[in-house]
């Protein structure tokens, strides 16, 4: 399956990402709305997006008590709107932070990738953020212990 | 012949076994499940006492999908005997079914507080189905509810019963809320939240007897003046339901005694859910969690050793998670160790908490405390279970955490929690999606 393959040395912080993915998802450009957030690195002068990776366990999906989370066309997990609750189970269960929880419709959401054509990369200027067929990894690992070494050096 | 597996209880342990086995096995086997009542989720019945979803949504399996499934339902039965030299259980309408090997998933059952009147007209538990339709007929937009016992049950309803236009008071014997899912500090927060929302507590209350008084309940405490109300809602714990397993060689110490692939002391007899003593995730020691999440990995594991595969069981984490008028309060792991290294923080401005706990430079525990809206505390909540689940080295990061306890995002990247958890999975390969189990043809 493609994934949203993230390149954190090319994200400018412009939260494009974050209005297109807001807008997909929920209707409105409201970054608060979206399920990819980008965080800033060693004191706002380099940035990374971050979302939810797709993992195999689907931690969110096996922990829904009532089904209401699945695998759509393209592999992503994907919340039924008709079927959840808003227990929010998901948001304890996945480990990596990244199921929301909408108070207005007081239904979970997450990355679905679009059904196939992610909004977040088409808006990317610089391809920070790529849609391809490669295996889910861990993105922003070595960027960030790189980029937050200041940072770091002052809790000490 | 094809192998003949017995399930016994068809709460989320039992089901989520009995989806498993239908995934795993090479062979299609014959499965017969047993169960006191239609297959449904309690987690979902606070959103059927609100009215936000139909009684139809609660089921997770309805006779058709059993059906699909090859699934031979004994539903509304209870098994009152297992045989475990012949392999044979009794129900009490006298069947007896033969089985290769069994699952026994009953479950909890509520208790209520031992006072005079606690079991008279108007005084209801909340935990069942057939509880909830009772409590469902008597709240009254405008009706004085009265909540005894404050635990995490109770504030599961806390929402419902508020949207439902009630009057809601809560009285605990202990001194304060929330005893097993957060400390002292969190549980102070939440009570002036409560009291911001006109929800009235009153705690180390010791209810001494309930009255019927006109058609209302009078509660009459050991110390301190009566409480009048319209409906009483005994949340006072839960206790599993293992009685009927009593003469049985089977092990029982707090549950069902289970080895690392949830067997129980007769090998061919699994247990799961609040019935099994499993392992703790953190601790490693065997401990009842009797949660959801618990009971639903215990179902899959037992499900893929009975459909033959060798699953370990590597533990559990306690996870808990209630909204209370749009505060999101949370806790995972061993957030109430005392022997742990702590750092915690209350933010002055706005109703927000954190408490960390480590064992050496892993997070072994948190608490948090955080406006729903709020989307970073979402973001945390979720990052924090990572980091307890996946037990990463912090390094010099957890004297980061312990300065910036509201800023677990970087300390989450950069200690590559996500290379830690990517590989991670319950059965050792990719989830099904829910509809997926194959059906029979």
């Amino acid at each position: 399956m493609s994934v949203l393959k993230l390149h954190p040395e090319k994200c400018t912080g412009c939260l494009r990402c974050e209005l297109a993915c807001s807008y997909m998802q929920t209707g409105e450009y409201q970054p608060a709305k979206s399920v990819i957030r980008v965080s800033p690195f060693e004191g706002h002068t380099s940035y990374a997006p971050y979302t939810c990776p797709q993992c195999a366990e689907g931690w969110c999906m096996t922990a829904c008590p009532v089904g209401a989370i699945t695998i759509n066309a393209v592999g992503a997990k994907d919340v039924l709107d008709d079927k959840c609750v808003g227990c929010k189970l998901c948001t304890i269960a996945c480990p990596y932070g990244t199921m929301f929880y909408d108070p207005a419709t007081r239904k979970a959401f997450k990355c679905n990738l679009c059904g196939g054509a992610p909004a977040c990369a088409e808006a990317c200027p610089t391809a920070a953020i790529t849609y391809e067929d490669v295996a889910t990894a861990d993105w922003l690992g070595d960027f960030a212990v790189e980029r937050t070494a200041r940072v770091l050096a002052e809790a000490r | 012949m094809a192998a003949r597996h017995l399930v016994i209880g068809g709460g989320t342990a039992g089901m989520n076994a009995i989806r498993t086995i239908r995934e795993e096995e090479s062979e299609r086997s014959s499965i017969t499940l047993v169960s006191a009542e239609r297959p449904y989720s309690r987690m979902v019945l606070p959103y059927y006492l609100d009215r936000s979803i139909a009684e139809s949504h609660v089921f997770t399996a309805t006779g058709k999908v059993l059906a699909d499934w090859g699934v031979t339902a004994h539903l509304g039965k209870r098994v009152t005997a297992l045989d475990t030299s012949a392999s044979a259980c009794t129900l009490d309408d006298g069947t007896t079914i033969p089985y290769d090997d069994c699952l026994i998933a009953t479950g909890s059952s509520a208790v209520r507080a031992p006072v005079p009147g606690a079991d008279g007209r108007g005084v209801h538990s909340f935990w069942t189905l057939d509880e909830a339709r009772g409590v469902i007929a008597q709240i009254q937009p405008g009706s004085h509810v009265v909540m005894v016992g404050a635990g995490f049950i109770a504030f599961t309803i806390l929402n419902s019963i508020l949207s439902l236009g009630a009057k809601l008071t809560i009285v605990e014997i202990a001194p304060r809320i929330l005893p097993r899912m957060i400390d002292d500090t969190g549980a102070a927060l939440v009570q002036a939240w409560l009291k911001e929302h006109g929800v009235a507590v009153r705690t180390g209350a010791k209810v001494a007897r309930i009255e019927d008084v006109k058609g209302r309940r009078r509660l009459k405490f050991a110390a301190g003046g009566d409480l009048v109300c319209d409906v009483v809602i005994m949340a006072t714990g839960i206790k599993t339901n293992l009685e009927w397993l009593k003469g049985s060689p089977v092990k029982v110490n707090q549950g069902i005694v289970v080895d690392e692939y949830l067997r129980s002391s007769v090998p061919n007899v699994y247990a799961a859910g609040d019935v099994a003593e499993g392992r703790d995730l953190i601790s490693q020691k065997a401990a009842v969690h009797a949660i959801e999440p618990t009971a639903q990995e215990h179902g899959r594991i037992v499900g893929a050793n009975m459909a033959g595969k060798n699953v370990r069981y590597r533990g559990s984490l306690i996870i808990n998670i209630v909204e209370v008028c749009h505060l999101d309060v949370a806790s995972f792991g061993a957030w109430d160790d005392t022997g742990a290294e702590a750092a915690s923080s209350v933010k002055a401005d706005r109703p927000a908490y954190r408490k960390l706990l480590w064992r050496g430079d892993r997070l072994t525990g948190a608490i948090i405390l955080g406006r729903s809206s709020d989307i970073w505390t979402v973001n945390d909540v979720g990052m924090l279970k990572g980091l307890v689940q996946s037990g990463v080295s912090l390094g010099r990061w957890k004297a980061y955490l312990k300065k910036n306890p509201f800023d677990v995002k970087p300390a989450f990247i950069a200690a590559k929690t996500t290379s830690t958890l990517l590989p991670e999975t319950v059965l050792g390969r990719p989830s099904k999606a829910p509809g997926e189990t194959p059906v029979a043809v």
